[in-house]
């Protein structure tokens, strides 16, 4: 067993919810973008998250094989949203009815998902924190 | 620690004990980590059972001998039980956050103690070696 392993099932968490924080601030930043490299209005992102057992199997103990299991991004998906028509014939990309279709982003809802995922990333580095305490008290013992 | 009468049981069971504590903590990360992790159920170890019965055992045992009683205690292992969540609900997932922290907070303090129990353990010995000084 490995004292390093809690750490890096945390840091493991770490990079997944980075990920998703990054995607939130796309999603924010581009809540207006009608023109995209693949034509179009920007698509909202969605982060999928997978547990995994691969990056410490090989250190956990016998009877923890499986049972313990950090998280990775399976996939950044485009949402399947249609987007919003907004009728402002002003715009250089309204169609003939001067509708244009806007990205289907709900500011709400991301401001929510950031916080989940802030709070999240907080409570993994609290358990870093937490082993790497234990850690060093264990090396305290004899002293 | 083969040495006998040199180190009592305890010593052996707190050795065990921050064995499985250190375990628990990996179990608890991995939680913490998956905690918006769709369909993931929640890892829970249980071993006081285990190391009371394992305590139980050499207090009734035959073999009084530090040596015996400290082979009882390595042979505990830690059960593990997975959490499906019970709403039903949702993503699905075991995971309840605020549980979760409590029981780190709650690992973590009795790591330390168990740290602090040998350091006192291993202080008394010096102690007897020293004569007293």
């Amino acid at each position: 067993m490995d004292i390093f392993d809690s750490m890096k099932i945390s840091s493991s968490a770490l990079k997944a919810q980075r990920v998703r924080l990054n995607t939130i601030s796309s999603n924010i930043a581009n809540v207006e973008t009608t023109r995209t490299p693949g034509g179009g209005p920007y698509r909202k992102k969605e982060v999928v998250f997978k547990s995994t057992g691969k990056i410490f199997e090989k250190h956990l103990d016998e009877n923890l094989k499986g049972a313990v299991q950090g998280v990775e991004v399976s996939e950044i998906r485009n949402s399947q949203e249609p987007p919003k028509m907004i009728y402002d014939p002003s715009h250089p990309d309204a169609n003939s009815e001067g509708l244009v279709a806007m990205p289907g982003i709900n500011l709400f809802e991301e401001m929510a998902d950031m916080m989940t995922a802030s709070r999240a990333y907080d409570a993994n580095v609290t358990a870093i924190k937490a082993a790497k305490r234990m850690a060093l008290k264990a090396l305290e013992i004899g002293r | 620690m083969p040495i006998p009468g040199l180190f009592d049981r305890t010593i052996g069971l707190l050795e065990k004990t921050l064995d499985l504590r250190m375990q628990n903590q990996q179990a608890i990360s991995a939680n913490i980590a998956n905690v918006d992790t769709p369909g993931y159920r929640a890892v829970h170890l249980e071993f006081e059972e285990g190391l009371k019965h394992a305590l139980a055992a050499a207090d009734s045992g035959i073999a009084p001998e530090a040596g015996a009683a400290g082979g009882d205690f390595s042979r505990v292992q830690a059960r593990v039980v997975r959490v499906a969540d019970p709403s039903g609900i949702g993503d699905r997932n075991g995971v309840n956050l605020d549980e979760e922290m409590i029981d780190l907070a709650e690992n973590q303090m009795l790591y330390e103690a168990a740290t602090q129990m040998i350091s006192k353990k291993l202080g008394l010995l010096r102690y007897v070696i020293q004569e007293g000084k």
